[in-house]
């Protein structure tokens, strides 16, 4: 449960989100907006991002999200999924799991988790020596895409924000993403917030709630689903 | 302020003194004191003699001042050149030295590097063999009786300046003679005690040749000299590690370490040095002054460098190659990391003298807080060098104001050879940190993540037991080092 009020969020003194007051039960939600309104911008600062100045409150299971750092938000159960993931150099994509379930305090069972990840990976059409390649190292697009999903998976969060989770995935691609995000939300009590504009994935996922930003960084929240394909089939604008 | 050196000198956990009876010279360096040291010894003459060729020399020549670093000047009559501790034989060591080494997890009992080891079976080979440096003297060197059975001899250079005479007056002072430099001439005037290894021909040696030096009394200067010769068609694999404990004072160490290498002989040397680096604001810690040179003296023949330097106050060292022999291959591998008002000058050169000799260089430095990281390079392709190779890449990681200087220099006198250089230099990422935060890592977590990963070409250089250990210190080093 994620509940904003009043969350206003500034770059360099200059307003990008404005006093947006929105609630995030379990289930799946989906957040709109045309390019540029803050998006992104909305899960980096949930996320404790330093280059975002934020004011309000957000309540997060109960927990002053706002008072945390960045790693402590993560282990109240957090997650974002970056547009563009960070490349490490001689940091493995499985060692770089490891030590991020060993901070969370999940399975420690290094066996059973390489074996979990080797799983997500071959599921991902990713290969199989995805395990020993560098973090966002020399990887496509949409194989980073596809990594920060596996992460999803494996570190089990209890909120996940993705940001354009399908960008870059090709049809078939998509459909596991759904298959995925699906059995996700189906493990109970879990909160998705999709980020996307893409009309197959927000019909697939049949959404709870649709929050939609403006230009002038506010935000209207609504459980009207058909808001999200009238501005699919005619433009935010129409 | 107290504060922050305490948890400075926490990080710091082989900083701890040991209270032993000890036998030291006064203080002052002489022709006298050469003399008293090399009688005490009770060393052949021909090492008397190289000794004070090596004084008189010295009062000719000035310290060098060409190195990126300051410090305060070392006064060499206050330093004692002589500290062992007192006791009759090595079966009569002191407990508390013992302990020392325990603590420091160095095995001085045989029986100790088997243990973990399940299956107690008597032809188990050990993996590692240590020689154990305490000050001015080797208390103990393990597996000697082993390696004999081979040809191997592994033990305290004095020990081998009275049973192998011949075989060290070869060596000695043949790679680095005493006039090299200031430090070097220093050390032929007055070492004290080392590690001495000769493989005989054709033999690979079944376990890793490990010396560990200790420094612990005050106000002395610690001589270390090793010589590591490899015969034709032999290998060995060498490990070298150092700790200090935390004084005010500064601690000059000054090294002479020669290897030689005869035809397709193989010398892998590793160090991980961990000396006392000084506290918070700089003061006391190691004054590392280290001359290493090998010589590929053989056709086909390797010396390959691996070290990982996070310790000392002032570093000031170029463990180097003289490719001599024909298809002979030059390697070093380094990391070194510098935080708080730490100082390292360092790097490597590679002379290419054979035809088709190989060189590479891989260098990683990290800086935090108000240190001072240079790599200082030299690559020379000498005319006889034809068709030879070279190639190098430094990189740096800087953090705070840390600086990172990076000078290389070529000279390339054939044609026929290639030099290659690449170069990086940049910041940590603060994108990576806030990457793996994300992810639930803690800051130094992170860092030490990035760091690593920054690291992994050279630490995949080390043999493994030693990988694992130069990884940990890695971390204790980054702890404190941020934030």
């Amino acid at each position: 449960m994620l509940v904003t009020q009043e969350f206003t969020v500034k770059v360099d003194g200059n307003t990008i989100l404005n006093d947006l007051t929105l609630e995030y039960g379990p289930g799946i939600h989906v957040i709109m907006g045309p390019n540029g309104v803050g998006k992104s911008t909305f899960a980096h600062a949930l996320m404790g991002n330093p280059n975002y100045d934020t004011e309000g409150a957000v309540e997060f299971y109960g927990k002053d999200l706002l008072a945390m750092e960045t790693y402590e938000r993560a282990r109240a159960g957090l997650f974002i999924s970056f547009q563009t993931p960070t490349p490490i150099e001689g940091l493995s994509n499985f060692q770089f799991i490891r030590q991020a379930m060993v901070s969370l305090n999940k399975n420690n069972n290094i066996k059973e988790n390489l074996s979990n990840f080797r799983q997500s990976a071959t599921d991902l059409g990713l290969g199989s020596e995805w395990d020993k390649k560098q973090l966002n190292l020399e990887a496509s697009g949409g194989e980073k895409k596809k990594n920060e999903l596996i992460q999803l998976e494996m570190l089990d969060p209890k909120l996940a924000i993705l940001d354009e989770p399908d960008s870059g995935l090709d049809i078939d691609a998509i459909k596991i993403l759904v298959e995925k995000l699906r059995a996700f939300v189906d493990k109970g009590d879990k909160t998705l917030i999709i980020v996307s504009h893409y009309a197959e994935l927000i019909t697939k996922l049949s959404p709870d709630t649709l929050t939609i930003l403006d230009k002038q960084g506010n935000a209207k929240q609504t459980e009207d689903i058909q808001v999200a394909y009238d501005i699919l089939e005619n433009g935010f604008n129409g | 302020m107290t504060d922050l050196n305490s948890i400075q000198e926490n990080k710091y956990t082989a900083g701890f003194e040991t209270i032993t009876d000890s036998e030291s010279f006064e203080p002052g360096l002489s022709e006298d004191i050469v003399k008293k040291l090399s009688a005490l010894k009770n060393e052949p003459e021909w090492v008397t003699e190289f000794r004070l060729k090596a004084f008189a020399h010295l009062q000719t020549i000035k310290e060098p001042t060409w190195a990126n670093v300051n410090y305060n000047p070392i006064d060499y009559q206050a330093l004692s050149y002589y500290s062992a501790p007192k006791y009759r034989n090595k079966e009569d060591i002191p407990q508390e030295i013992l302990d020392t080494f325990e603590k420091l997890g160095v095995p001085l009992h045989e029986r100790d590097s088997l243990l973990g080891i399940e299956n107690k079976d008597e032809n188990i080979i050990p993996t590692v063999a240590v020689d154990a440096v305490f000050d001015s003297v080797s208390i103990a060197t393990t597996f000697q009786e082993e390696l004999k059975k081979q040809g191997i001899i592994f033990c305290s250079i004095s020990e081998a300046i009275q049973e192998h005479s011949e075989l060290v007056k070869e060596y000695l002072g043949s790679v680095i003679p005493s006039k090299d430099n200031y430090f070097a001439c220093l050390n032929s005037a007055v070492f004290t005690d080392g590690t001495f290894c000769y493989i005989p021909k054709g033999v690979k040696c079944p376990m890793e040749l490990n010396t560990y030096f200790r420094i612990n009394a005050r106000n002395t200067g610690q001589f270390e000299r090793t010589l590591i010769i490899a015969d034709a068609d032999s290998y060995v694999s060498y490990l070298e590690g150092c700790t200090a404990p935390a004084y005010d004072e500064n601690t000059l160490h000054a090294a002479v370490v020669e290897l030689v290498t005869h035809d397709r002989a193989e010398i892998k040397y590793s160090t991980v040095q961990n000396w006392y680096p000084g506290d918070e604001n700089g003061v006391g810690g190691v004054l590392n002054f280290v001359t290493k040179r090998g010589l590929c003296k053989g056709e086909s023949s390797k010396i390959s460098w691996t070290q990982v330097e996070t310790g000392s106050a002032v570093t000031w060292k170029y463990p180097s190659c003289i490719l001599r022999g024909d298809n002979s291959v030059g390697e070093f591998y380094s990391v070194a990391v510098t935080k708080g008002k730490q100082q390292a000058d360092t790097g490597t050169k590679m002379l290419h003298v054979g035809k088709n000799t190989k060189s590479t260089i891989i260098s990683k430095g990290i800086s935090f807080g108000d240190s001072s990281n240079t790599y200082r390079g030299q690559v020379r392709i000498g005319k006889t060098a034809t068709n030879s190779r070279n190639y190098t890449q430094c990189d740096s990681l800087m953090l705070d104001n840390s600086k990172a200087i990076t000078i290389p220099v070529v000279s390339q006198h054939n044609n026929s050879s290639i030099v290659e250089h690449e170069a990086s230099a940049g910041k940590l990422s603060e994108e990576a940190l806030y990457y793996l935060q994300s992810r639930g890592l803690d800051e130094e977590n992170a860092v030490s993540l990035v760091v690593n990963g920054f690291c992994k070409d050279v630490f995949q250089k080390l043999p493994l037991e030693f990988a694992a250990e130069a990884n940990q210190l890695l971390n204790v080093t980054l702890e404190g080092a941020v934030g």
